[in-house]
Order: C-alpha cells, then structure tokens, then sequence
C-alpha cells in the first residue's frame, strides 16, 4: 500500500499536471505529493520497516527527503517565478519525477536498481537547473550531465566488476551476496570504482567540478534539494557496499579511501570559499566541504561513524534552508555577487536573520547538530591518533568558517533605505527547516 | 572468431591513440559498434532471446549508425574544426596507451585463478578501453571530443557487462541502459546547438572552477 502510494500517486499527478494550466493548481498539487510523502515519512519511522522493508539507512535518508520535500513545496508557494506556464509545468512534472528517483534509489536493495534510479536523478535533475535556460545555466546543466555521466557509468564498471567478484551464483542483492566465496581483489576494485563513481554524484573532490555551477544555477528550491538530499541518495550505494568491504575484512582500505577523499573535498571547499565572489557558489562549496567530513567521519569509524548520520541529517536541513535564504536574497538584490549587495537586515529584516542563523549552524555552533558531529569527529581522530589529521582539518574549518560568516556579515550588515517584503511562505520553509535542526541538536537521536 | 574480435577492438585503441581527426574517432566509433554487434551475435548461447534482440539491435543501429551520424551532424552544423585539438602528442597518447594496455592484463592476470570467470583477454581489453576513454575526456578540450571519449568508455563498459552478463544477464539490460544518458547527453549537444548557446564549441568552462 506505502509503496503505491510512494509512486503511484506522484506519476497520477504528473498525468494530473498535463492538464492543469494554473501555476496555483500546480503549486498545490506538488504540495499534495509533498505532504503525502511526509505522511509516509511519519509512518515509516513509526512502524519500522513497514515501507518496503525500509532499513535504517534507507529510513534516514527517506525522512530527511520528507522534510524536505515538504519544505520546498511551501516555499514555492511564494516564490515567484517568470517563466511561461508551460515550462512551469514541465518543472513541476521533473521535480516529482526527480523525487520519486530519489525515493527509489533510497529504499532499493539491489545495486542494479540504486544505480537505475541514480541515474534518473541525473537526467531528471539535469533539466531543473538549466531551468531558467541562461547560457549560464545551460552550460552548468551540461557540465552536471556530463561529469555526472562519467561517474555513473564507472560506477556501474564497479557494478560489473562486482558481478565479476562473485565467482558462484552472482547477485546484485546486497543482503544474499555471499561473502564466504566472494573474490576480495575483484571486490576491492569494485569498490574503488563504486566509491569514485557515485563519489562524483556526491561532489567528492577531484570530481566536484559539477556542484558549484549545478547548485548556483539552479532555483533555490532545486539547489536545496540537491544540496540537502541528491547528495546524500549518491551515499546509499556506497554505504551498501560498504558493509561487503567490512566483513571482508577490507575495512582498513575503505577507512583510508573515506578519509583521503574527504580531507581533499574539505581543502578544495577551503581554498575556493576564499576565492568567489558568488554567495550561492559559497554556499555550494559548504556542501563539498560537509560531504568531505561526512567522508571523514566514516573514515575515523567509532563514535565518528554515529556522528556521520547525524551530519548527514544537520546538513541537509541547514543547507536546505540556507540554499532557500539565498533564494530570497537573490529576489530581493537580483545579484548573486556579494561584493554588490548589502544592508539585507534593514531591506529584509526576515531574510537577514535567516542568513545569519544559517552560517551560525552551516559552521556548526550549537545548537546545531553539526557542532555535536564535529565534536564526536575530532575526539574520534584525537581518540585514534590522526593527530597530522587533525591539526589540518581544524585549520581547514576555520578557514571556512571565517569565510562563510564573513560573507554573511557582508551581506547582511551594512544601511540601506531600501525596503523589502516577501511572502510569508519564503520565510516560514527556511525557518521550519532551521527549528528542525535545532531540535535534534538539542535532542539528539539515537540511530543503530 | 570471438579472440579476433575483441583483439580488433583493442586495435582500434591504438587507431584512436594516433589520430587527430574527429572524423576518424566517429570511423573509429562505427567500428566498435560493429565488432560488439559481432560479439553479441557470438554470445546468443549465453542471452535470452529478448536481451539479444535488444542488444543487437543496440550496438548495430544505436552505436554504429544513429551515435555516430548523430555527432557528425553535429560536427557539420556547429562547424567545429574537425582536428581534435589534444593537450598531448600521439606519441604520448600512444605510450600511454601501450601502458594502460600492460596496466589492464596485469590486473587480468593478477587475480587468484579461482576468482577469474572471465575471459582475460576480454577483460583486459574491456578495461583498457574504459582507461583510454577517461584519458580522451581528460586530455581533450573540445565539448564534441569529451563526448567521444564517453562514447568509447562506454562500450568498454558495455563489453565488460557481455562478460559479466552470463552470470546474471539483467546486467546487460542496465548497461544498455546508460545508453539513455549517452542519448541525453547528444540530444543537449543536437538540439541545443551549444556552439550557438556558448561563445564556441569548446569546453574550457568545464575545467573552470571561479
């Protein structure tokens, strides 16, 4: 029943949507498929399980698309739009179609059809950012199907080297792989090309070339969404194959791998913070920093390993909420340029807070969950030893720290006798997200 | 028969490694897909009827007629210069090759004896094109010759899920299926004309950061 509901509903309301030629109706509608994915979000965490056989890993990242689904279809309640009718519709058409990707690609357990419905979040997705159809934005959607291409199609190489790894009755079901006869060099190169491949989807250093044009040329709703929920669909399949790599014994690898990349993403986020101009490129480079600590946190394992979980869940809530503050301020300014704008707490007071209450929890000070993550990540790599680790990623984070308030000192400081309001929806979605997130870093979850 | 197949497949690397044309690379490309249609019809024992008739008809009209007219159309009515404007020599791109080859039969050859149920030679020459592919993306600067360089990965991949698709051949199905993005990625190129969208054909902004 869930699971006809999960997908059944939103392809009846595509059908729906042909029809409709009110943008309210549309609105409405999306909002309907959000709501009724909340709905079924509330219902899997209470009855365990019930969804599709939905596991933790699988419920996690569910509930965090629940929310935000939810989020982004009150804020396009208010948020104004130029194009035509008729494209609106196709972006309403792709933004279900794109969630439903995503819902697939969360609850399957089969590895052949994770990689089946991350690849219809990159076609699907492709077509949300060169919405506004800039040469900008094309050139950004070209730039995300491409590279993102290349990585799906080395993971699916992992994929086939993972066939190849099971010398007797292969399968791509995770559960029934058999690891008593599995070949640990076939494995280890799978998962190698796995961990790259859907590494890129996930803008893990060297391949996040995508993310910052992707995420800064997209709407506001669509860049929180791939910040705060495609990013985390691309972990799935790594997490899943994970677990083989452990009881294989080849968890030391694995470890390694986790924490050269994320150490990379986190200098690369570092070094190109400082460098641009754009407030939504920053805000895209914060992901590429975040995805390399949850990187990192899975690299230290123990108690880092919880406090993976729980940055995945504060990052996606905070950065969803601040991709749609950025939306505001791009309505409000019409400049994505930092060094142009400013005086946003006396054009738009609601606005202004948004921002700064965003960098405040984006750089982890409580209540935000990401200081309790961080915190459990550095006594983890004190705790083990990494001190030359350590000693680096404190002085990376600092330096996106400084960069990231800076901007939003920037941006909202300053006079102006400019006056500006938006609609309440515009102010309520980023501040339910926000209240969320401080909550469960205030009560924090306790996850298996 | 099967040998002499994948062996031409593997020679049509060297051929890529030593041209600077991009109507050579779309020949190349014609050849690929009918050497696959060719190893296709050879594995009939180890498909079912239906996966056969969609892999056939995959690599034969798909890979060796529609891709490649496709891009060539492109080539004509964006006027893209037809040399492939490559940050190394063919000197170099062919060492590298020979050393990707070495690099691909090593790996063959280095797994235990129990773990291998594939063909080496077919596997080597698999993974050989998959490296050659990511070193065409890597070392070009032309949007058209990126796509070329996916294009080749690609049936890499795709000859390495005809090795892996006796054990379990929904596998082959899926591969057939990254053919979908491959369609995405040529109609972005086709339909939106990118030479008339971006200032030229070439793809500098794909390696800008800010």
């Amino acid at each position: 029943m869930g699971g006809i509901l999960l997908f059944g509903f939103p392809a009846l309301a595509i059908l729906l949507c042909l029809g409709l030629s009110s943008r309210r109706k549309i609105d409405l509608l999306v909002l309907l498929h959000a709501l009724i994915h909340s709905g079924l979000g509330t219902w899997a965490y209470i009855e365990r399980g019930s969804l599709m056989g939905m596991d933790d890993l699988g419920l996690l990242i569910f509930l965090i698309l629940s929310v935000l689904c939810a989020a982004i279809a009150f804020y396009r309640l208010g948020h104004k739009d130029n194009s035509t009718i008729k494209n609106y519709r196709i972006h309403s058409i792709f933004l279900m179609i794109f969630v439903m990707a995503m819902d697939g690609a969360a609850l399957a357990k089969d590895l052949g059809l994770i990689w089946v419905f991350v690849e219809a979040t990159t076609i699907s997705s492709a077509l949300l950012i060169s919405y506004s159809n800039r040469k900008s934005s094309l050139e950004a959607a070209w730039k995300y199907l491409f590279i993102c291409s290349v990585g799906i199609a080395l993971a699916f190489a992992g994929i086939l080297l993972l066939v190849i790894a099971q010398p007797q009755h292969a399968t791509l079901l995770i559960s029934k792989i058999d690891l008593s006869t599995i070949s640990p060099f076939w494995l280890k190169i799978s998962f190698v090309f796995i961990l790259i491949g859907f590494g890129t989807k996930m803008g893990l250093a060297p391949l996040h070339f995508w993310l910052p044009d992707a995420h800064s040329e997209a709407p506001a709703p669509i860049s929180a969404l791939l910040s705060g929920a495609l990013l985390n669909i691309a972990l799935v399949p790594i997490l899943r194959v994970d677990k083989l790599m452990h009881a294989s014994g080849m968890g030391d690898l694995v470890q390694e791998l986790y924490l050269l990349m994320g150490m990379l993403s986190v200098f690369i986020a570092a070094v190109f913070i400082l460098r641009t101009k754009d407030y939504k490129r920053l805000l895209a480079y914060s992901s590429i920093e975040n995805m390399g600590l949850i990187m990192i946190a899975f690299g230290c394992g123990g108690m880092a390993y919880y406090a993976g979980f729980l940055h995945i869940l504060g990052h996606s809530l905070i950065k969803a909420a601040f991709f749609l503050t950025a939306g505001n301020a791009l309505q409000i300014y019409k400049d994505k340029n930092y060094e142009n704008i400013g005086g946003l707490l006396k054009i738009n007071r609601g606005s202004g807070w948004l921002w700064l209450i965003s960098s405040a929890m984006i750089i982890g000070l409580p209540p935000s969950p990401l200081f309790t993550s961080k915190f459990l990540i550095a006594t983890t790599m004190l705790g083990k030893g990494y001190y030359l680790y350590f000693g680096l990623l404190m002085l990376l984070l600092a330096v996106i720290s400084w960069g990231i308030f800076n901007v939003g000192l920037k941006i909202c400081l300053g006079d102006s006798e400019r006056k500006q309001s938006l609609n309440p929806w515009l102010y309520l979605a980023p501040a339910g997200l926000l209240f969320i997130a401080a909550v469960i870093g205030i009560f924090l979850p306790v996850m298996n | 028969m099967l040998e002499i197949l994948i062996v031409l497949f593997g020679l049509s690397l060297l051929w890529a490694s030593v041209t600077n044309m991009l109507g050579t690379i779309i020949k190349i490309l014609v050849v690929q897909g009918l050497i696959l249609f060719g190893i296709t019809l050879l594995k009939t024992t180890q498909l079912n009827w239906l996966s056969f008739v969609t892999i056939a008809l995959e690599t034969l009209i798909f890979k060796a007629i529609l891709i490649p007219w496709f891009i060539n159309d492109t080539i004509k009515h964006n006027q893209i210069h037809r040399e492939v404007e490559a940050s190394v020599s063919n000197f170099f791109s062919l060492a590298l090759m020979s050393l990707i080859f070495i690099l691909s039969f090593a790996l063959a050859g280095a797994a235990p004896a129990w773990s291998v149920k594939i063909f080496p030679l077919e596997f080597g020459i698999a993974f050989a094109t998959i490296l050659k592919g990511i070193f065409i993306i890597i070392a070009n600067k032309k949007l058209i010759t990126h796509l070329m360089g996916y294009l080749i990965m690609e049936n890499g991949i795709f000859l390495l899920s005809l090795s892996a698709g006796s054990d379990l051949p929904y596998i082959v199905s899926l591969g057939v299926s990254l053919d979908i993005m491959l369609s995405v990625l040529i109609a972005v190129l086709f339909i939106k004309r990118i030479r008339s969208t971006f200032d030229d054909a070439d793809s500098p902004e794909t390696l800008r950061e800010d």
